[in-house]
């Protein structure tokens, strides 16, 4: 076991000696690996902070019943109680807001009043609040309630406020799709660089490889402080990612928190949780080894 | 103990490097391989050190087929023996002592015991005060002791080396050849090859002559 370690030892020192001996050429490989994998963090972490506003805008949307403007005034309060009958189980409460509550409101802001002075009578129709229960699928539930509604008579138009959720949503999973092969090419540039840099020292290390090779080293002896060399590559690699990406989403806060404000909500973008980064960080370190062994094996045939 | 049984040797397609190759070298012998440059010298040694396979024929080193010998075994076996090539493989970005100490890393000796051994080794080989010393600031003489010590350090059972004293001039070439017969009266068997008629009177025991892949005299060879 001792010597097994101190074997490992040896192979860690070797790496970290043939890393510290370029730093040039070994700074600009990672910084290339953590720039690239910046990337995909930076999107990760996009989508992870707008799932949240996507879910907390769905939790109790109002579906709004528009009446026709020829609805006799008890049409309202029909539909009410059709609602609470028929859809106990899908509706957390109704509300009737009459045409004149609903001019009252309008005439309250000034930018309307105006125009609402000029016109002859009160354009506006009854309407029907409706407030929905929670559902696993709240946007899909809504729009379902939404078309039956509209069928209704004396109904003349149903809006509600998930129509955008759902456009997100959609958005999201795009932007998910998007990451989900950002990370595969990412995963890809990690292979090549750390391919090509093992390659490179391979052939620079060429003569201690013969020398081991001569006094009895095994090939895994000669493979493994390449192995090291490549999951550290990844490993700081992807610390580095962090770092940046962390800086990244500084000046995107500070201009997103702007935009939030001017909506009257908050959003902070925010990376991904610790387990999900050092998982992330892992994976990296493990391509990079694997990278390695294909590299060293292909060109330590002499 | 060396068996060679009708050992053959080539490259892909190409023409037999070594053909039929027939002998026994019993353990503890000094015994010299002579020939003519390209004769197949250099890559009979490195049958015997598992550093190439052979084409056809068995080939035992101490006790252990070579030839039936799966590739990943064959470093165990170049443990015990102890290889010094023509070109010695000096690592010249480290000293001397860290060139003895590396066959010690590889079997993952712990470093009190390694540089113990690796001094003793440099002081066998006349190198005491030069552990320091990059191989570039040594001399063609020293340089070949270094290579010789590393060869040592791991007390191999058979030391196989591959033109000693090319390149030398006349007094480091017999103080290298003394290192060698030290080792041999020790119990080292030992097998160099050389075109050296002059040194191989001084010193051997007994003489494989290789023309062309095949043995030209056969003269001492014990099938």
């Amino acid at each position: 076991m001792r010597r097994w370690l101190r074997q490992h030892r040896y192979a860690f020192t070797v790496a970290l000696r043939r890393l510290l001996a370029q730093p040039f050429s070994s700074l600009s490989n990672l910084l290339v690996i953590a720039l690239t994998l910046a990337v995909p963090i930076v999107g990760a972490s996009i989508l992870l902070s707008s799932q949240p506003v996507a879910k907390q805008v769905s939790v109790s949307p109002e579906v709004t019943l528009f009446l026709l403007p020829t609805a006799p005034p008890e049409a309202s309060q029909r539909i009410q109680r059709r609602l609470q009958a028929d859809f106990a189980q899908d509706i957390d409460g109704v509300r009737i807001v009459t045409r004149q509550q609903a001019l009252k409101t309008l005439q309250a802001n000034p930018n309307w009043s105006n125009a609402l002075s000029a016109l002859p009578g009160n354009p506006l129709p009854d309407a029907v609040v409706v407030t929905l229960k929670e559902h696993p699928d709240l946007a899909r539930h809504a729009n379902t309630l939404a078309q039956e509604w509209r069928q209704w008579d004396q109904v003349g138009l149903v809006q509600h406020d998930s129509a955008w959720v759902q456009r997100l949503e959609a958005i999201l999973r795009f932007v998910r799709i998007g990451v989900a092969l950002l990370a595969m090419g990412v995963a890809l540039v990690v292979l090549a660089t750390v391919f090509n840099t093992v390659r490179m020292q391979a052939l620079t290390q060429r003569e201690e490889i013969a020398a081991a090779r001569l006094v009895g080293a095994t090939e895994s002896f000669v493979r493994r402080p390449f192995l090291y060399l490549g999951a550290l590559t990844g490993l700081v690699s992807g610390l580095c990612a962090i770092a940046l990406a962390y800086l990244a989403l500084m000046p995107l806060n500070s201009a997103l928190a702007r935009l939030a404000q001017s909506y009257g909500t908050q959003l902070t973008l925010q990376l991904p949780d610790p387990l999900s980064l050092a998982l992330a960080v892992v994976v990296v370190a493990i391509l990079g080894a694997l990278s390695a062994r294909w590299s060293v094996t292909r060109n330590t045939r002499f | 103990m060396i068996e060679f049984q009708h050992v053959f040797k080539s490259y892909g397609r190409g023409r037999n490097i070594l053909s039929d190759i027939n002998f026994r070298i019993e353990p503890g012998e000094f015994v010299f391989v002579s020939g003519p440059s390209g004769a197949g010298k250099s890559t009979l040694l490195k049958l015997i050190g598992g550093l190439e396979p052979p084409s056809r024929g068995a080939i035992s080193v101490n006790g252990h087929r070579i030839d039936k010998m799966p590739s990943r075994a064959r470093p165990y076996l170049r443990r015990a023996v102890g290889i010094i090539l023509q070109d010695t493989h000096l690592l010249y970005d480290r000293n001397a002592i860290q060139n003895v100490l590396l066959p010690l890393t590889v079997v993952g000796l712990d470093s009190g015991r390694a540089a113990t051994r690796a001094r003793a080794a440099i002081e066998k080989v006349g190198l005491s005060g030069k552990e320091d010393l990059n191989p570039v600031e040594m001399s063609g003489g020293e340089q070949q002791r270094l290579a010789i010590a590393r060869a040592i350090v791991n007390r191999p059972a058979i030391l196989i080396v591959d033109e000693p004293t090319a390149n030398l001039d006349q007094d480091s070439a017999r103080r290298i050849m003394d290192v060698f017969r030290d080792f041999n009266r020790v119990g080292v068997t030992t097998l160099i090859a050389s075109h050296d008629r002059q040194l191989m009177a001084s010193y051997a025991s007994r003489t494989l002559r290789i023309d062309a892949g095949r043995f030209a005299d056969l003269k001492g060879v014990a099938a």
